[in-house]
């Protein structure tokens, strides 16, 4: 049994190749370096968010609080280092915002684990309590005047390139926090046994708790892993647009489930790669960062946007489809 | 020459108040294959669970390997070597072979990281250990049925299973893979294990068990040597009745000379071509062939769930074009499908909605509102026409056994008054009891002119209803018999390609 | 159980009614009538209609009115609709509305003025559904002095862009219409790249689509925005890339959230008017209307608040002129 042509990563690659080409054709900026490094940066912290999604959706559960999460941790952290006219290291905010994300995650854990509610139920429900509960008592006025170590991180990049045109392209170092979360939750979910508990408990959680892993852990661990990385995200999207806004995250969360999801993970449970994810969202952040270069019209873009994000779910859904129809079938 | 294994002495259990075994023993000897068999309700699977020790008996012992358990936990009877290997297998869908193999293992190792090469070199060796091949990196959830008991057989071994006991193993198998289990269940026999065999399919209990158990309302009503039984004892002692088991013929008159329905040439690439019979008013047309010969392809297609790509579909002579389910019930063609719980009934409904939900649009009032005196006239017509056994309609179908669910879903169709009806393996997971009765209502059908392509697996249900019977192979019809011209044996071999 | 329920349920009904009464007597003030005033910005939290709530309750407090300001915590017409139903079930006196989108709101509104509400907007000029719309100065006129200030920038001429926060956004679009018939009768050199781009009012969205932008278009040197998220948006991005001098940014934003781009050069001049006069504007010309005042809402209409102290009534549109424009020399004067 082959398994690559089966496989949706495979068939997400072939789209973003597919789709790569025809841009580029179009408009051969699209194949620039300048344009490589605004596609990663775009897809920082949606690839943040995209590794929490997929450990949920893998475990059979689904969380559409971590935008709220993201949002309060990052906005409350520049609050209170405003507060404090905080002048000192990135770090501290970080360590601040991972708590925060870390803590709402855990409330998640105690109701989806301790009480058994539906995840979605839970999650929604902790969601607008957050959003509500920052409304009322951090404000919801955006905070353009973020701290001084937050700026200069936003500020350090890996590399710039200076095209040809005179631009500055800067990969900014906050990609590291990606990849190093992207080698952590790779690793976690192939080579360790919590890992595999995570796939077994979204794939059957009765037989799951038959061989003997212990779902309550597993689950405290995977919402409280997601809070802390929401928290992170947050604060990483605070950073790099040097402004705190608790609301503009809002929304977000569905693009990225769809994004997750696109990338292989099943809403069903028990499926997903960190890779499919990568590619999912990396596809999604394409079809979003390449209108102007289309010359779409205004007019036209949410609509080419959502034609596009179903052609690509569509195409990638019937061809892994039908490779497993095929070997399904014998 | 050999020790019991297992002994079961005088077990009884109630729940509330109910008696579900009274008395009941049961011996299996080292290397024993024993068939536990009886008819839904008969206790078979209390008693399983008292063996795992899920259930602790009310009296009576249990003496595992010449020890006695006062009371028996899980933990204890795993410890001893009792594997069961469920209906659902309990396994995880979404992981490998391998991992599904090896997870039991890493987990008693207390492992915090996953070691792959040791994953892989543990599955390896407990597929060979059965002599079979399964690819390691295969999902398990694309593995076919038969596949997927030996991988939950193997993992039983891993364990250091001495006994495995099976609980309705073949019922989703082709006869090939019946054969290929059965070859392996006598290789663990070989082996020392002791199997014990849960089973309806009488022809299947012959192959395999050297002993019977049999059980009929939470007794023990015989047990001994399969010898010692033939088939109309056997079922007399499972249903407490003598049941009939002539053949069905058609009668003679009506409009016989023109049929009913008429396939020409139909065709759909990858799944069937070229297929053309006939089906006559009061005629039980066998559909017989392996799994992925084209049947339940072709049923479909007639329902127009997956219209051909080619070919002609007549009904009473006249060409017609089925592209849509509902189609086919205006042409007065009805479906009772391979499997219920999931395309014919609404579990958690009541009998009486699923009876009438096919057909509510005729039960309306000049209002256009449902007729609820209609509903129920019909209703009860159905649960008493078909013996439906329930204290009321309104309980939700699944609190009725397999047999009767299986009515219900005939109910359903025949308050549609179908002209043709498509039954799909009518009897699959049913009880002899109720098997008999589901074959005298489709006989009855028939006699009222209904025409009817029964698809089944089960070879002396289409010998002993039908009265032609179709062969299909790989989306052929390759043959056509006329019932009473072959024998089981004739059949089964030209089943599977041997012949 | 049942009498229970009736017993609660009259309980309930005198509670209701003894808390009743003493409202409406509160209703009639000394100095008139005390009126329940709503205002609805087009999106709660962001610093524009933090600022336009602080002119709503400096109103409150000046007049002893019932004025608050309520709004969608996004930037979202469906959100705003279901705003304005619930006030009309609460029964206002008045609705000061700032639309996100006038069509989506156009039979909301009607369905308010039906109940007799008195509804007022503001960045709306073509609405039909009101009574009067208020604006802080002539769009036109707004919309083309951002392209004297683009054109002075840029020498005349090169490329340039345009941001709208949302294309159903009526203001917006009118002060991007000025500007580019501007740039067509006054400086023919210069030249539009592409459409009008839309932000949806989101710092994240203005500066993603300026770096495409900038990719697309290598030659651009002018971008003016519309939502106050436009400007800081693009300039982060002019600054990242390096390119503070080089490419030119101008348009309606707030010292509070572009200052610091002001500051470092990389967005060159920012145009607002000040949203608590607006918001107070509205509120004024509301309570002229129901103490039935009507028919001094004219041209030459003086609110007493800087910049709308001689109004010019077009249809049901009235003028002020308002508008402020701030660069890096007088920023220091404007705390919001």
């Amino acid at each position: 049994m082959k398994r690559l042509p089966s496989t949706n990563e495979f068939y997400v690659a072939a789209t973003i190749v597919l789709l790569s080409i025809i841009i580029g054709s179009i408009n051969p900026a699209f194949f620039t370096l300048g344009n490589l490094i605004d596609l990663l940066r775009s897809s920082i912290v949606m690839g943040i968010f995209g590794l929490g999604v997929l450990m949920v959706i893998i475990s059979g559960g689904i969380d559409v609080s971590f935008t709220a999460i993201a949002s309060i941790s990052m906005f409350a952290t520049t609050k209170i280092l405003r507060y404090y006219d905080f002048q000192g290291t990135v770090l501290v905010a970080f360590l601040i915002a991972a708590g925060i994300g870390l803590a709402l995650g855990l409330i998640n854990a105690v109701f989806i684990s301790l009480f058994r509610l539906p995840t979605l139920i839970v999650t929604l429900g902790t969601a607008s309590m957050i959003n509500g509960f920052m409304l009322a008592f951090i404000g919801a006025r955006e905070i353009s005047n973020i701290p001084q170590g937050m700026i200069e991180f936003s500020k350090i990049n890996l590399f710039e390139v200076t095209s040809s045109t005179g631009f500055v392209y800067g990969l900014p170092a906050a990609i590291l926090i990606l990849a190093a979360l992207v080698v952590f939750v790779w690793f976690l979910l192939k080579y360790t046994m919590l890992g595999r508990g995570i796939y077994a408990l979204g794939g059957d959680r009765v037989a799951a708790e038959r061989v003997g892993f212990d779902i309550n852990a597993i689950q405290f661990f995977i919402y409280g892993f997601v809070g802390l990385i929401s928290g992170v995200g947050g604060l990483v999207h605070t950073c790099l647009m040097r402004n705190s806004d608790p609301v503009d995250l809002m929304g977000t969360e569905l693009v990225v489930i769809a994004a997750v999801v696109l990338g292989g993970a099943r809403i069903t449970g028990g499926h997903g790669t960190v890779l499919g994810t990568l590619l999912g969202l990396f596809l999604v952040t394409i079809i979003t960062n390449s209108l102007i270069l289309l010359g779409i019209p205004s007019y036209w873009q949410s609509a080419v946007v959502g034609m596009l994000i179903l052609v690509g779910t569509g195409v990638t859904a019937y061809q892994s489809k039908r490779a497993q129809a095929s070997h399904g079938l014998a | 020459m050999s020790r019991p294994f297992l002994e079961v002495r005088n077990v009884s259990k109630s729940f509330a108040g109910v008696r579900a075994l009274e008395n009941v023993s049961l011996t299996i000897n080292q290397g024993e294959i024993r068939c536990l068999v009886g008819e839904n309700g008969s206790g078979k699977s209390t008693l399983i669970k008292i063996i795992a020790g899920v259930y602790a008996p009310d009296h009576g012992d249990i003496i595992i390997g010449g020890k006695l358990f006062k009371r028996l936990h899980p933990i204890d009877s795993i410890r001893e070597g009792i594997q069961i290997i469920y209906q659902d297998f309990s396994l995880f869908p979404n992981l490998t072979v391998a991992e599904n193999l090896a997870l039991n293992h890493e987990m008693s190792q207390r492992r915090r990281f996953v070691d792959w090469r040791g994953v892989n070199q543990i599955a390896r060796e407990a597929l060979a250990r059965i002599g079979v091949e399964i690819p390691l990196n295969a999902r398990v959830e694309e593995l076919p049925v038969a596949d997927k008991q030996l991988v939950a057989i193997s993992r039983a071994l891993l364990q250091h299973a001495r006994l495995i006991i099976m609980d309705e193993p073949t019922t989703a198998l082709t006869r090939r893979e019946v054969d290929a289990l059965f070859r392996v269940i006598k290789g663990l026999q070989q082996k020392g294990i002791s199997i014990l065999f849960v089973s309806h399919k009488l022809n299947e209990v012959y192959e395999i068990a050297e002993k019977i158990t049999i059980l009929r309302n939470g007794k023990n009503v015989a047990d001994g040597d399969t010898s010692e039984f033939d088939r109309a004892k056997l079922i007399y002692h499972m249903t407490g009745r003598q049941v009939e088991q002539s053949r069905y013929e058609r009668e003679a008159g009506g409009d016989q000379a023109r049929p009913l329905l008429k396939v020409e040439n139909l065709s759909r690439r990858g799944e069937y071509s070229d297929v053309s019979f006939e089906l006559y008013p009061g005629e039980i047309l066998g559909l017989v062939g392996l799994l992925g010969a084209g049947r339940t392809e072709l049923a479909m297609s007639l329902l127009g769930l997956r219209p051909p790509d080619s070919g002609r579909i007549y009904i009473d002579g006249k060409p017609i074009k089925i592209r849509s389910f509902e189609q086919a019930v205006k042409q007065g063609i009805g479906y009772v499908p391979e499997d219920r719980l999931t395309q014919g009934l609404f579990l958690q409904q009541s009998i009486g909605r699923n009876i009438v939900v096919g057909t509510i649009d005729r039960y309306l009032n000049r209002f256009g509102l449902i007729d609820s005196r209609k509903v129920n006239g019909q209703i009860s017509k159905w649960v008493r026409d078909l013996s439906i056994v329930t204290p009321s309609p309104l309980l939700p179908v699944q609190s009725l056994s397999g047999g009767n669910q299986q009515r219900v879903v005939l109910a359903k169709w025949l308050a549609s008054n179908p002209r043709i009806l498509v039954l799909n393996g009518p009897t699959v997971g049913v009880d002899v009891g109720s098997k008999a009765e589901i074959h005298r209502i489709i006989r009855e059908l028939a006699r009222q002119g209904v025409g009817v392509l029964l698809i089944s697996d089960d070879i002396p249900e289409v010998l002993n209803n039908c009265s032609r019977i179709l062969l299909m192979r790989k989306g052929r019809i390759v043959e056509e018999f006329t019932a009473g011209m072959v024998s089981e044996n004739e059949l089964v071999n030209k089943l599977s390609g041997a012949a | 159980m049942k009498r229970l329920l009736m017993v609660l349920a009259i309980l309930c009904l005198l509670v209701a009614v003894s808390v009743q009464v003493p409202g409406g007597n509160g209703a009639v003030s000394a100095a008139g009538k005390k009126y329940t005033i709503a205002t609805v910005p087009k999106v709660s939290g962001i610093a524009w209609f933090d600022r336009m709530s602080e002119g709503v309750k400096k109103f409150a407090k000046d007049t002893g009115h019932e004025a608050f300001q309520v709004g969608p915590q996004k930037a979202d017409a469906a959100l705003q609709v279901q705003i304005i139903e619930d006030l009309i079930a609460q029964k206002v006196d008045a609705i000061c509305v700032v639309p996100f989108s006038q069509e989506a709101l156009e039979p909301v509104l009607k369905k308010a003025r039906s109940r007799g509400i008195v509804v007022i907007a503001h960045e709306a000029s073509g609405i039909q559904n009101v009574d009067f719309d208020i604006e802080a100065f002539d769009n036109a006129a707004y919309g083309a002095h951002f392209m004297d200030h683009l054109a002075k920038l840029m020498g005349e001429e090169g490329e340039y862009a345009v941001f709208v926060g949302s294309l159903t956004s009526k203001s917006h679009n009118e002060w991007v219409d000025a500007s580019i018939k501007r740039q067509k009768e006054k400086y023919p050199k210069m030249k539009l790249v592409t459409e009008r781009l839309e932000t949806y009012d989101d710092q994240k969205i203005a500066y993603q689509k300026t770096r495409e932008l900038l990719k697309a278009y290598p030659n651009l040197k002018g971008i003016q925005g519309s939502a106050m998220a436009d400007a800081p948006g693009a300039a982060l991005a002019v600054e990242e890339m390096g390119l503070i001098g080089k490419v030119h940014i101008v348009g309606t934003s707030l010292v509070s959230v572009a200052g610091k781009y002001l500051k470092s050069g990389a967005c060159s001049l920012i145009g607002f008017w000040d949203p608590a006069d607006a918001g107070y504007a509205m509120n004024k010309l509301a309570v002229m209307i129901l103490d039935g005042k009507r028919d001094q809402i004219k041209t030459g209409l003086d609110l007493g608040i800087p910049g709308y102290r001689n109004l010019k009534l077009q249809g049901k549109v009235l003028y002020g002129s308002a508008w402020v424009d701030v660069t890096k020399e007088n920023m220091d004067k404007y705390n919001f």
